[in-house]
């Protein structure tokens, strides 16, 4: 926390608004390869993946102002962002498309942490998370990465599953309950 | 529910209707659809390990280096205040001028047309009474206006646009009325008028339908309504939709803007 209470994170956000570079730059290193890693696990491709990280950081850049730390933490925000855009590339939805949609779901979206959530280093936030989604059973681990990572609906699940409706809802369902019940007990 | 919602598998209808039912303004829900999205997000550390090239950080580096050298308009020029609260205060202070240059000029025409009455026929000075009438309204209105903006009991509200590409817009609310003023706003379609509503705190309760117009051919818009509801502290949020000509006892279509009452 700084002075005022702000976690670092905000802080340096904060500072983007003054055109501070090296703030952008203390940002870029710490989350690049978090934003890149999600990206590229979703469009599965280097060149396009670089692009729409380039993008994010640039959107960042530019729309910083839209960030609010008093509504949520950072990095679920930007991981929110770069999951949006990724999955734009993926849907080859249009760049006019796109900014109308950015300009309203994307950077005003909301994210809140939990009262259970405590600050934790990315490599442990990891760690943990990966262990939690690796316990589920393989049904509700592959119907929600179809989810997260593909995008895709609860009907286009089924059917690429060949499993019922029902069924596909309950597995991604009870997979996050899950994944929130573990999150809650391991903080 | 919240989960599948920020996950993004939701079809078409069910999305709708948690949409629908987030406009209008439940607290609880819209916490509980943040914290998925919290929850949803964490997943992003399941993905496999990988980073950017050097290359990219020294294309990103560049690119932003080179924006700040030529200033660019996308960014605000002033340090630590926000795009939105400067788009604010810019159109605070323009609406805040154009009421006083409007006013001045409205009792500068008020007296020309007083001295032209007194050397006039009677059918000249019945046409030029109704022009000075006309004008009295004028400044009645742009009174009014200014006691709207001064009131210092109004509060400022941002209405936000809801899936449009368009500017924000920004409302003084208060006891003696609203004054809602943009810029550059897009124009309604043909036959359609920006119509505001006012969303009760009361669960359940209908918007109530104020007043449309279009906005002026350079995109500005200036809505001044004298007569809010009564208690205006019971409502939760100002909305804007479109509406055709003439405005509807309820609304017809999505909302375009809206702002909540903090």
């Amino acid at each position: 926390m700084d002075e005022s209470g702000a976690s670092p994170d905000a802080a340096l956000v904060r500072l983007l608004l003054q055109n501070d570079v090296s703030a952008f730059e203390k940002l870029y290193d710490k989350y690049s390869r978090i934003v890149y890693s999600l990206v590229l696990r979703i469009v599965q491709q280097s060149g396009p993946a670089e692009e729409v990280v380039q993008d994010v950081f640039l959107q960042l850049w530019r729309n910083s102002a839209r960030y609010d730390a008093s509504r949520g933490p950072f990095v679920p925000w930007l991981l929110t962002l770069a999951r949006n855009r990724a999955l734009d590339t993926l849907r080859l939805k249009s760049e006019r498309q796109r900014r109308l949609e950015n300009q309203t779901d994307e950077l005003y979206s909301v994210v809140v942490a939990p009262q259970y959530e405590k600050d934790l280093d990315e490599k442990r936030r990891a760690e943990r998370v990966r262990s939690l989604v690796g316990e589920l059973n393989p049904q509700q681990k592959r119907a929600i990465e179809l989810a997260y990572f593909q995008g895709l609906s609860h009907s286009e699940i089924a059917a690429q599953l060949k499993e019922p409706l029902g069924t596909v809802k309950s597995w991604i369902r009870n997979g996050l309950i899950r994944l929130r019940e573990g999150l809650q007990a391991t903080t | 529910m919240y989960e599948a919602y920020a996950l993004g598998t939701l079809d078409a209808s069910e999305r709708a209707a948690l949409d629908a039912h987030l406009a209008t303004g439940c607290a609880e829900c819209a916490k509980a659809v943040a914290e998925a999205r919290w929850l949803v997000s964490q997943l992003a550390y399941t993905a496999p390990d990988a980073g950017p090239s050097d290359m990219l950080k020294g294309r990103l580096m560049q690119r932003v280096r080179s924006e700040v050298r030529s200033a660019s308009p996308e960014r605000s020029a002033t340090p630590g205040i926000p795009d939105w609260l400067s788009a604010g205060i810019a159109a605070l202070l323009l609406i805040t001028f154009y009421s006083a240059w409007t006013a001045y000029r409205a009792k500068e025409v008020l007296r020309a047309s007083n001295e032209r009455v007194a050397a006039l026929t009677q059918e000249q000075r019945d046409a030029a009474r109704q022009e000075v009438a006309a004008m009295e309204e004028q400044l009645v209105a742009v009174r009014r206006e200014n006691a709207i903006l001064t009131d210092p009991s109004a509060v400022k509200i941002m209405l936000m646009p809801q899936k449009i590409q368009a500017p924000e817009l920004v409302a003084m609310c208060g006891k003696r009325g609203v004054v809602l003023t943009g810029q550059k706003v897009p124009m309604p379609s043909a036959n359609h008028v920006l119509q505001l509503w006012f969303i009760p705190k009361t669960p359940g309760a209908k918007p109530m339908p104020s007043m449309s117009l279009r906005p002026d051919s350079s995109g500005r818009l200036l809505m001044v309504v004298a007569h809010p509801p009564d208690g205006v502290g019971e409502i939760k949020a100002l909305a804007i939709t479109e509406e055709p000509e003439g405005g509807s006892p309820q609304p017809t279509s999505a909302i375009r803007w809206m702002g909540a009452m903090s």
